[in-house]
């Protein structure tokens, strides 16, 4: 027997349904808090959504941590009625442990490392210089 | 027209469904996260000697708490009513005293001691390819509604690239987040620290301050065994055993007492206040806790009851013998007089 929700979800829309972040809190500048969102892909990104799957604070907190929350329960039914996560749900689900690790994560953590030598060669450049000079 | 599109989507949907199904048990090896127990040595531990959710103990405990009721319902911190007034006849105010005990009694309900909890230190992979990725710890946290707050997911991926475990009081803080409980703060109130719980002492407000940590912290935190022995040590030690006597905590502070060996200051007490049947089942719950002591050999050797009882733990355990006979004395003169008068 056929799932009947995956049918229902492409029969009403013509689209289909992605998991995805949803800026919560439109009212605050420069405070920005993401719901995780169950929503069909053609709605506004804020607008309507099916069903709220977690959060996502992107600030650190006085700990120093950012918090993420995720039902995976619900995730579970979703990707199984055949939701599509988005590129920043999936890097969250492979940080998490859910999902396997995102190639796009790696080489973001490649690409920082590279940069901070850069920036710690230069300082240490910068410094001789300084010396040099004085 | 409407049936071939239909049509068309159920092949494609099923199509779909097939993929899925093999997503899925990817998923599910991927997500490999087990809790480990740590309920065996518990298991263990309770073989050996009476611990204290034994029905033996637990009834000792209720025994000596003592029930008075004008104490229980004392007027509370509560919004204002107007106070409901009833005319009932003798019977029906007994009935009424009858529902006041019984919902005394729940109120009366012993919190639980438990050992303290041991530190999380598990890491569930290592992923140096990840080192750098960030400045800040990401914290995930798994808010399904029906899982018991014990069994939650809460993982913490740090800055190096490890995934591991949250510790307790991560774990602790994470759950109030997202699951808010009443009357508990995110950070713990100032009134925990030492220098603050002594002042609140010097006010004799231990009660309070036993509610409180109740509310605040788990059972078995480092924090709240820290207050409740900070709290029963100093009421050991300028005898105010009665500010405990009818609450929930007579029975943890006497559980404390007994596991330390000091209940010499309680029994005193309980003699002075001439409640002989409750030192005498302190004497022997103190004897049921550790029967490889002399006094305990002594009586399972005399079988002794009542004041005999209290006699030999006199001579034999406590360091102030002669304050516990001096006691009991005189109550036996009381005794004999009240009986002659």
């Amino acid at each position: 027997m056929v799932h009947l929700s995956s049918l229902l979800l492409k029969k009403y829309h013509g689209g289909y349904v992605v998991i995805r972040l949803a800026l919560a809190g439109h009212k605050q500048a420069n405070r920005p808090f993401y719901r995780i969102v169950a929503a069909y892909n053609k709605r506004a990104r804020d607008g309507k959504y099916i069903e709220q799957l977690g959060s996502y604070d992107p600030l650190p907190n006085i700990y120093n941590e950012k918090l993420v929350s995720f039902n995976f329960d619900r995730i579970k039914y979703w990707i199984g009625c055949g939701a599509h996560p988005t590129k920043p749900v999936a890097k969250l689900l492979g940080l998490a442990g859910f999902f396997p690790l995102h190639p796009m994560m790696i080489t973001e953590a490649e690409r920082r490392r590279a940069l901070t030598e850069l920036t710690a060669t230069g300082a240490e450049d910068g410094l001789q210089e300084g010396q040099n000079v004085a | 027209m409407a049936a071939l599109g239909t049509a068309r989507c159920l092949f494609r949907t099923y199509s779909r469904v097939k993929n899925v199904q093999k997503s899925k048990q990817i998923l599910v090896r991927c997500s490999v996260r087990t809790l480990c127990s740590g309920t065996q040595d518990n298991a263990l531990l309770d073989r050996t000697k009476p611990q204290f959710t034994d029905p033996a103990v637990q009834d000792i405990l209720t025994r000596i708490t003592g029930l008075d009721l004008q104490k229980v319902f004392r007027p509370i911190k509560q919004e204002l009513k107007p106070p409901t007034y009833k005319l009932m006849t003798d019977e029906q105010l007994a009935q009424a005293v009858e529902l006041a005990t019984e919902q005394a009694k729940k109120l009366l309900q012993m919190p639980p001691v438990l050992p303290e909890r041991k530190p999380i230190n598990d890491v569930l992979s290592e992923d140096k390819i990840l080192d750098g990725m960030d400045t800040a710890k990401y914290v995930f946290t798994d808010i399904t509604y029906n899982i018991p707050h014990r069994e939650r997911f809460i993982v913490v991926r740090e800055p190096n690239g490890t995934l591991r475990k949250a510790k307790w009081e991560e774990r602790d803080r994470l759950i109030q987040v997202y699951f808010p409980k009443d009357g508990r703060k995110l950070s713990a109130p100032l009134i925990f620290k030492e220098e603050n719980l002594k002042m609140v002492f010097s006010q004799d407000r231990h009660e309070d301050v036993l509610d409180l940590c109740l509310v605040q912290f788990e059972p078995d935190s480092s924090d709240y065994i820290r207050v409740h022995a900070a709290t029963y040590e100093d009421l050991d030690k300028h005898g105010k055993y009665e500010l405990l006597r009818s609450t929930r905590h007579f029975g943890g502070m006497a559980w404390y007492l007994l596991s330390a060996r000091r209940v010499d200051g309680l029994i005193v007490d309980m003699l002075k206040k001439e409640l002989l049947h409750d030192a005498v089942s302190l004497v022997s719950l103190f004897h049921m806790v550790h029967p490889h002591s002399e006094s305990a050999q002594e009586a399972a050797s005399q079988q002794a009851t009542g004041a005999d009882l209290l006699k030999i733990y006199a001579q034999k355990e406590s360091q102030r013998a002669g304050y516990i006979e001096l006691a009991l004395q005189a109550y036996q003169q009381m005794a004999a007089k009240s009986s002659a008068a």
